[in-house]
């Protein structure tokens, strides 16, 4: 089965590989933003927007890319996709610009995106690389919003700000607060986990994930 | 030219940075004036809010904004006017929050015992958390609210405060340093706004 085809890339980024819950990468947007749906959903889709033109980027600009210098330079790109989303935001959206505050900027420092663009990009073409970019901006999002559905719902009573739970329910605190990032997060990976690893047995073959090695180099600059 | 030379990589540098530097200042000049703008709107609507007036989204807050303040000047510490019939104080103010610089405008009534309306202009504060300061439960519970010795931010209990005569409001859960800085730059304001119109701090 080729490995780069468009559904394995897809397959690959929002089940097999995904960022958030199999690469564990951008975790600390996911502890943050995931408290409101509004916040998350347009966080996402910048995420998604940023990762499929770095990857672009990074594409076409790899021939001519000195080795020595390709990081910082991946960098640069990503800062400058993030600034201009912000430009953008704020001229055009300026209560999402308000809204999402700093966590515009910090989409700069989210491992996913340098993670697309090292792993991925600097050995495709720009379309496909395209195609992994907004698949991966799909795996966080999808599993974000997840996340942010139940800390929404049992933090607040409310769904996008619509109040959707009876005024009797008294608001789960904790799920307001990032502690319940990591417990939502941590039963998310309990469940998928087994989910990927039942899959597995039952059809004994090669699981069509792609290497992962990729990704550990991006690991530790996981902080915010 | 060597690809992993020296000169290659430097000029490689050089000319990307500037080139994407470029790029970010010409959509910089491009939306400038949009902007700036939207920046003059929000603080237009600010103002009127603060003052006590319904602002919603068919309002043509340029307008409203000049017929209310004639006189309009920025740099003032305090703007008066008129609104149903009673006389307002508004004044805009600014202060730290827990990341950055929190600017809003907060209106009271000339007696300076309540404080007839407040609103955010720019916060940089986590969004989720200290930046539900800007989310219209927490400011509206300033409306009305009694003022004359200031304002306290409560923390903790969970029952909540519903009493507009007795100065609290209600903090922001997961969020206490940029409560405790509402309540700071609040009660600072007030105390500014009694020096400006030069009355006894009762």
């Amino acid at each position: 089965m080729n490995e780069d085809s468009p559904v394995q890339i897809l397959k690959s980024n929002v089940w097999y590989s995904n960022p958030i819950f199999i690469q564990i990468l951008g975790i600390c947007s996911t502890l943050a933003v995931t408290n409101n749906l509004s916040n998350t959903f347009t966080m996402t889709v910048g995420l998604m927007f940023v990762a499929a033109f770095t990857n672009i980027t990074v594409s076409l600009l790899k021939g001519i890319i000195p080795r020595k210098v390709r990081m910082i330079l991946q960098t640069l790109i990503i800062a400058f996709y993030v600034i201009i989303v912000d430009i953008l935001l704020r001229a055009y959206l300026p209560e999402i610009s308000k809204a999402l505050g700093p966590y515009v900027g910090l989409i700069i420092t989210n491992c996913i995106i340098m993670g697309r663009a090292e792993a991925f990009a600097q050995s495709h073409g720009p379309l496909i690389s395209a195609w992994d970019g907004i698949t991966s901006g799909l795996g966080y999002m999808w599993v974000l919003m997840l996340i942010a559905f139940v800390r929404e719902l049992m933090g607040f009573g409310t769904l996008f700000g619509i109040a959707v739970l009876p005024a009797g329910f008294t608001p789960w605190t904790i799920m307001v607060m990032a502690p319940s990032a990591f417990f939502l997060l941590g039963t998310f990976i309990w469940v998928a986990k087994t989910i990927i690893l039942k899959q597995e047995a039952s059809s004994m073959q090669p699981k069509p994930g792609r290497k992962q090695a990729s990704c550990s180099a991006m690991q530790p600059k996981g902080g915010k | 030219m060597k690809k992993n030379g020296l000169i290659y990589t430097v000029l490689i540098s050089v000319v990307s940075a500037f080139l994407f530097v470029f790029l970010l200042s010409l959509a910089y000049g491009a939306t400038k004036g949009k902007v700036e703008e939207n920046t003059r709107l929000t603080e237009a609507r600010a103002y009127l809010v603060a003052s006590g007036i319904t602002v919603d989204g068919d309002t043509d807050i340029e307008a409203l904004f000049k017929s209310t303040f004639p006189g309009f000047d920025k740099d003032a510490a305090y703007q008066t006017t008129t609104v149903n019939g009673k006389s307002v104080v508004v004044s805009p103010f600014q202060g730290n929050g827990l990341w950055g610089t929190i600017t809003g405008v907060i209106g009271m009534t000339s007696d300076l015992q309540r404080i007839v309306g407040f609103e955010i202009v720019s916060h940089v504060e986590t969004p989720g958390l200290g930046g539900r300061i800007d989310e219209v439960w927490f400011k509206d519970q300033f409306k009305d609210e009694y003022a004359a010795n200031g304002i306290v931010v409560k923390h903790g209990g969970g029952g909540g405060d519903k009493d507009p005569d007795n100065g609290v409001v209600d903090g922001i859960t997961g969020a206490s340093r940029t409560s405790d800085s509402i309540q700071t730059i609040v009660n600072q304001q007030i105390d500014k706004i009694k020096k400006e119109l030069g009355g006894t701090n009762q």
